[in-house]
């Protein structure tokens, strides 16, 4: 099993009244409301918090991308990836990932990530995504031309990062007549790629066609696990098996002492992830186009139940989030593992408003009570060359 | 006198276009807004009386599949000087609302001479700095209807409160080819004021009284810019002019036509 600490950064200080107030703590939830001085120190703990993973052992931490959100505060993930890459030594820096599709100019992610690979010595996955709905009103990208945005802003990309020449890049969306990126990659040919998905079969046949990684979002493990077979069948179709790193699961997860007092301290932080953070209206999760029709006709026959409406016992049910002593996470967490094949856990430690003891002590009894219990992956696993840091 | 429309799909370069035709008189092509499409409604039936409706629907929305390649309010405007050619439509009367009335305009200014008379109808394609167009893409169907009706009791027979997933999926198609041609540029064509002047065609704006989705601003500016165009209101209206109102809206353009 490969360990990677995901962090989504959330601003947990919403006033009391917020749900009373807002529809959503994305896109239009006034930036009024960001206290600078907490922001400061928020983003310093988190930074501490990222840092830390490294010494508990994790094999790597994971940031990510969102625009107007109190849900995460990372609008540029390479960022937070650089103010890591001199603060850490041995730990993969995962970006999870860049919103390429949001860009007009995804040659400026070339060339960050390129540079923060070279940092870190080669330390960097890169993670591409085509931003939540949201982010389409947010960076005025119209919906419908994301997912051919994040295609050949990808292809693009790659290309820029494994071409030894300059070269002329014009497809639908981009023209870029001097392709000619330095630096180039110290990860060769390039970094290694992560794609999350949510169901759609299009993404998983170009995830399992390219051999990159596949990642779930929020969903219930029975969702999930169709996702992960439907990765499966497609990298079948490609002629391989994936290999257990190639399938990542991520989810929030909460250890304490024993069950009740798991339950009895995580409770609050799962509720403000699903109903305060991801406290968002339909239409700007899912605008017109950003779903095709065929998906979204899937998600209307699943009768999902938007997240600020799963009860706590919901939540835990279906599999959004695991709480509980260790050995109830161990075993929840086997048990997954055994259900839905992963090799590749992405675990959210510090949850929604979790203060920085409680995610502390989260992120040490799982190192420590519930890491050892998996056999790990371990270096040859990530089969890149490692330069000397 | 009810009319009821024949159908067909017309080929036009590739583009397969569904096509509702009714009614006997001059010819008056009919473009659609972003919600209508595919559909013979009271307002078709009004025209028809003194009319001869010819109502395209537009690629990704009704009966018309996407086309490759029509992707933009320009395509589109090329797409139906084209279909018009082939329809054979010898200087029609073109009437369009909101999205439909952009495209309206669209078409005029690259073809000034082939329009015998303009009607634009609570039409988005203008950007109005400080005047702007309501974000319809953002609100939910309930806040839709009570943005795009002055009298929401109006939309009752049009958005049911609960509707099936086939129904769901056909409103979100229709949307999703909206977003297509209105995302961005937001429901405008930053160049097209300054080419208003080509129209030649004598031009009715006709504006709902209570529009909270497209200010009266931007009527008054079509108005303006268009040579000889003059303005209208429907009053005690929202924004969907031709659902709300359609027998007052169909009088005005009989009137304008006359005239």
């Amino acid at each position: 099993m490969r360990f990677n600490l995901f962090h989504l950064m959330p601003y947990p200080y919403l006033p009391p009244d917020y749900e009373a107030r807002f529809d959503s703590g994305s896109l239009t939830l006034p930036n009024g409301l960001f206290d600078p001085q907490r922001g400061a120190n928020l983003y310093n703990r988190y930074l501490d918090e990222l840092e830390y993973a490294e010494k508990l052992g994790f094999d790597s931490v994971a940031v990510n991308e969102h625009h107007q959100s109190a849900y995460g505060l990372m609008p540029s993930p390479n960022i937070v990836a650089a103010a890591l890459a001199r603060r850490t030594a041995r730990i993969d820096l995962c970006i999870l990932g860049n919103a390429i599709a949001l860009r007009d100019h995804p040659l400026r992610v070339a060339e960050e990530v390129a540079m923060l690979d070279n940092i870190t010595y080669g330390r960097i996955i890169s993670g591409f995504v085509r931003g939540i709905g949201f982010e389409s009103y947010a960076q005025s990208i119209s919906p419908v031309r994301s997912m051919p945005r994040f295609r050949e802003a990808h292809d693009l990309i790659i290309k820029a990062w494994t071409s030894r020449e300059p070269f002329q890049w014009i497809s639908d969306n981009y023209e870029f007549r001097y392709v000619n990126v330095w630096p180039r990659p110290v990860q060769q040919p390039h970094p290694p790629v992560w794609v999350p998905g949510t169901g759609s079969v299009e993404t998983m046949k170009w995830v399992a066609e390219h051999r990159y990684n596949y990642l779930s979002v929020y969903a219930p493990t029975r969702v999930i696990k169709t996702w992960f077979d439907g990765f499966r069948s497609a990298a079948a179709s490609c002629g391989y098996t994936p290999t257990p790193e190639q399938i990542g699961f991520s989810v929030p997860i909460y250890v304490a002492e024993t069950d009740a007092r798991a339950h009895e301290e995580g409770r609050e932080h799962v509720e403000w992830l699903y109903h305060k953070g991801m406290r968002i209206r339909q239409e700007y999760y899912f605008p017109a186009g950003y779903l095709s029709t065929a998906s979204l006709r899937g998600m209307l026959k699943s009768g999902a139940k938007p997240f600020s409406e799963l009860t706590y016992e919901e939540i835990l049910k279906l599999g959004y989030a695991v709480v509980g002593s260790p050995t109830t996470v161990r075993e929840k967490l086997k048990e997954m593992e055994a259900f839905l094949g992963f090799g590749n856990l992405c675990a959210v430690l510090q949850i929604g408003d979790m203060p920085h003891h409680r995610t502390i002590k989260n992120m040490e009894l799982f190192a420590t009570e519930v890491m050892p219990a998996f056999e790990r992956a371990g270096d040859a696993f990530t089969h890149r060359p490692r330069l000397a840091g | 006198m009810s009319i009821s429309p024949t159908e067909k799909v017309v080929d036009v370069r590739g583009a397969s276009v569904g096509v509702l035709e009714g009614g006997a008189g001059p010819t008056a092509l009919v473009l659609h807004a972003a919600g209508g499409a595919g559909a013979w409604l009271p307002y078709h039936a009004l025209l028809a009386q003194s009319f001869r409706v010819v109502a395209p629907d537009v690629p990704g929305f009704g009966r018309s599949p996407s086309a490759e390649g029509v992707e933009a309010i320009d395509d589109l405007a090329f797409l139906y000087l084209d279909l018009i050619e082939q329809l054979g439509l010898a200087e029609p009367i073109i009437l369009g609302s909101s999205f439909g009335g952009w495209l309206a305009a669209e078409i005029a200014v690259l073809a000034p001479k082939l329009v015998s008379k303009l009607v634009l109808v609570s039409a988005i394609g203008l950007r109005i700095p400080g005047e702007p167009i309501t974000d319809l893409f953002a609100l939910s169907p309930a806040q839709k209807v009570q943005a795009l009706f002055h009298d929401p009791a109006a939309a009752a027979g049009l958005f049911p409160a609960e509707i099936d997933i086939d129904t769901a999926l056909g409103f979100y198609r229709d949307e999703m080819a909206f977003a297509r041609y209105a995302w961005s540029p937001f429901c405008c064509n930053p160049k097209l004021q300054r080419r208003l002047h080509r129209i030649c065609a004598p031009t009715l704006v006709l504006w709902a009284g209570e529009d909270r989705v497209v200010p009266t601003t931007h009527g008054r500016r079509y108005a303006e810019l268009i040579p000889h165009a003059r303005f209208e209101v429907v009053t005690d209206c929202g924004h969907a002019v031709m659902l709300e109102r359609p027998k007052e809206a169909v009088r005005a353009i009989q009137r304008f036509v006359a005239s």
